[in-house]
């Protein structure tokens, strides 16, 4: 997103206050989706009237304090006037502290804001959070900046700040914000739910349905052919001398088809029948299972219509009795689950 | 329950939520994990618009891994610290327009092992005490790490909650309610569902920035080391087709395993009283039957008869023991076999599919 690049320097510390400046060590913020679309949930919920939401990052800090992660996000009211800004920092940190609560290892590391822009207001509201006692101090605060203008990209920055300002007054509300690089990074675990997200951006009602293990298959498959196909069609144009060659491109393609496995084919035919065995077996066995317990369930609590004037339960076990007899004989215990049942046949048996 | 309102028919869980629940049960694992979801009933259909995790109550930060202990996350949503927690955290979140209705809770599983009694009387709780038209959202870590996500929605059926709130689970009962395991759940549809700016932050994150042709790489490092070749983009996600079969196999054999050992316990539970009620049932003949011969000895002698009825003090019959459990192991069960069957359906094509590729011979035929 934002793809333009800068130089990342160290600025000397301000020669005010030096003991309670915060460091500003080059550091790299890593963000998790989870944020962002907390922060973008915020920004569509804010009052009519307002231009940017604010809201406080919570994370992770690496131990030399050279990498933030964060990974999630609260809203804070706030209202910005003319001349004077006020956060609800009650707000803050009774949030805080109920959040902590949920997870501990999580800390505070810094704010948003959903618009770009960098005023005084952002100044005085970063020199809060980097601040001592309940700020982030001594590590720098993160800003982190989400412009959601309808009709633009959205579009990220990552700020940490430095104290200037020649008086204690001036220092109170102004800070050099100074650019840092950051990325988007999610887990294996959040693979699978941002491609479920991602399968609705194309629809007009924005909603999908969740996907089957097949369909999911499928969909995978089909990917795999056209990206395939994309490349088949590169070669082609390439061999008809539509498209420049290059040998690169050539030897990547090359490594990627010596991928490929070599295997005798009386292998290969072997661990395709057991697998398959296994994977069938194991299915099976699991429908049997689910079909006698069931069975047992039912013929526990059936009613009766067999056995006359016996009492109740004496008959249902009668019944019951006979039907898991015929049960075993008809699939002639051919697996565990079977001799599970065996087992427990003979004491059904006595009591009868 | 009071008023009558037409059932809920689905729920829509917004991109936000799927995202925090996942990193919540990823986070806890294999630990179970809860927390609470607020949005709003709309229609008939739930929105589930905002989640927050229950904090882990009596348990030090660094046992999250700790199996042993016995699972207080598990328990969370009806503990009663807990229900201050989430109500100081509706009240705290409807100061910032998030949709302040309590509308259910969540909760991880690990191969779809659920079915339960904590989530039983967790969503019991929920449907009973606070509102009648919540859910059960149950994110199944393990199945989603490979490949498709697995997200369900859950309700107590009307009448499961009635035989519930009365206990009434002996075969009598059950026969008169006509229950099955069948019958415990209501499962809902779930959907998912973006806001605007989600799905242009998605359609941002997917395609690269510059749009114009690239650049050929000049060398085979210098293709690597591009943007395009590192997986940046969050589809194709081919874990759909990795062929690792024996991990899920072998977990789920180890889980029916252990349901048929709880099915087996249950049994033998129910055996035993039955024996015991046999048991009791010969002595009260027995009794009633000397009773009988005293009494008509008694009454050819002219004495005064003695009670015929005192036997329901003298004995006292066994309790009937509850056939919940082994309804919700059944119930399990069936959840178990669903999952294999599915797996099975989607493996055996993978299979197939390699052994043509490999075997291009075979396929001809």
């Amino acid at each position: 997103m934002a793809d333009d690049s800068f130089l990342h320097l160290a600025r000397p510390l301000a020669p005010v206050s030096v003991g309670t400046a915060p460091t500003t060590a080059p550091l790299n913020v890593v963000i998790q989706p989870q944020a962002v679309f907390s922060i973008l949930d915020h920004s569509l919920r804010r009052n009519a009237d307002q231009e940017r939401v604010i809201g406080t990052l919570l994370g992770t800090r690496s131990e030399d304090g050279g990498e933030v992660e964060v990974r999630s996000a609260f809203a804070v009211g706030h209202s910005e006037a003319e001349d004077q800004v006020e956060v609800d920092m009650e707000y803050h940190k009774q949030m805080l502290a109920l959040h902590l609560k949920a997870n501990p290892r999580e800390v505070l590391v810094g704010w948003y804001a959903t618009a770009s822009e960098l005023n005084t207001f952002s100044a005085l509201i970063q020199n809060f959070y980097s601040g001592q006692g309940d700020g982030t101090w001594p590590h720098p605060a993160v800003h982190l900046t989400v412009s959601t203008e309808p009709g633009k990209d959205l579009e990220t920055r990552a700020y940490i700040s430095a104290p200037v300002g020649v008086t204690a007054e001036r220092a109170a509300d102004s800070a050099a914000f100074i650019p840092v690089p950051y990325e988007l990074r999610y887990g294996e675990a959040d693979k699978s739910g941002l491609e479920a997200i991602a399968n609705a951006k194309e629809s007009e009602e924005r909603t999908t349905s969740l996907a089957t293990d097949v369909e999911a298959l499928e969909r995978a498959i089909e990917e795999v052919i056209s990206m395939i196909d994309r490349v088949s069609r590169y070669v082609e144009s390439v061999i008809d001398e539509e498209a420049p060659a290059s040998t690169a491109m050539g030897q990547f393609l090359l490594n990627a088809l010596a991928l490929a496995p070599k295997v005798e084919p009386a292998d290969i035919e072997r661990d395709f029948n057991n697998h398959i065995q296994d994977v069938l077996v194991v299915s099976y066995l699991a429908n049997t299972i689910r079909t006698q317990m069931e069975l047992s369930n039912r013929l526990a609590t059936a009613q009766l219509t067999l056995g006359g004037g016996e009492s109740a339960n004496a008959g249902g076990e009668g019944q019951r009795n006979n039907n898991n007899n015929n049960q075993r004989g008809g699939k002639g215990g051919r697996n565990n689950n079977n001799n599970q049942r065996q087992d427990r046949a003979p004491t059904e048996e006595a009591r009868a | 329950m009071a008023e009558v309102q037409s059932p809920l028919v689905a729920v829509k869980v917004e991109a936000l939520v799927v995202m925090k629940i996942i990193k919540h049960c990823n986070q806890t694992f294999p630990t179970t994990a809860t927390g609470s979801l607020v949005g709003m009933d709309i229609d008939n259909t739930l929105e589930l618009t905002n989640s927050f995790p229950f904090p882990v109550v009596e348990m030090p930060t660094e046992s999250h891994f700790d199996n042993a202990a016995p699972n207080p996350a598990a328990a969370a949503p009806r503990a009663k610290g807990n229900v201050a927690y989430q109500a100081e955290m509706i009240r705290m979140i409807r100061e910032v327009n998030v949709d302040a209705n309590n509308v259910g809770w969540y909760t991880s599983a690990n191969m779809g092992n659920f079915v339960n009694m904590n989530v039983i009387e967790n969503q019991f709780y929920y449907q009973k005490e606070l509102n009648e038209r919540t859910v059960a959202l149950v994110h199944d870590v393990s199945r989603s790490a490979q490949g498709a996500l697995s997200l369900r929605a859950f309700r107590l059926s009307a009448k499961f909650i009635e035989a519930f709130k009365e206990n009434k689970f002996n075969s009598e009962e059950l026969q008169k309610s006509n229950l099955r395991y069948q019958d415990i759940f209501d499962e809902l549809p779930v959907e998912i569902h973006n806001s605007h700016l989600i799905t242009s932050f998605i359609h941002q994150l997917q395609t690269p920035s510059n749009t114009g042709p690239t650049e050929l790489p000049a060398s085979l490092a210098a293709l690597e080391a591009s943007p395009f070749s590192q997986s940046s983009t969050l589809t194709p996600n081919l874990d759909n087709l990795s062929l690792s079969i024996d991990p899920f196999l072998e977990k789920n054999c180890d889980l029916l395993l252990d349901s048929i050992e709880t099915h087996n316990t249950e049994v033998n539970n129910y055996q035993y009283y039955q024996r015991v009620l046999g048991r009791e049932q010969q002595k009260i003949n027995n009794w009633k039957q000397k009773r009988a011969q005293e009494n008509a000895t008694r009454a050819t002698l002219k004495q005064p008869l003695l009670p015929e009825d005192e036997w329901q003090r003298l004995f006292k019959l066994p309790a009937e023991p509850s056939r919940l459990e082994s309804m919700l192991n059944t119930r399990q069960v069936e959840q178990f076999s669903r999952q294999v069957d599915s797996f099975v359906s989607s493996t055996t094509g993978k299979m197939f599919a390699v052994k043509g590729n490999l075997l291009p011979g075979e396929t001809a035929k």
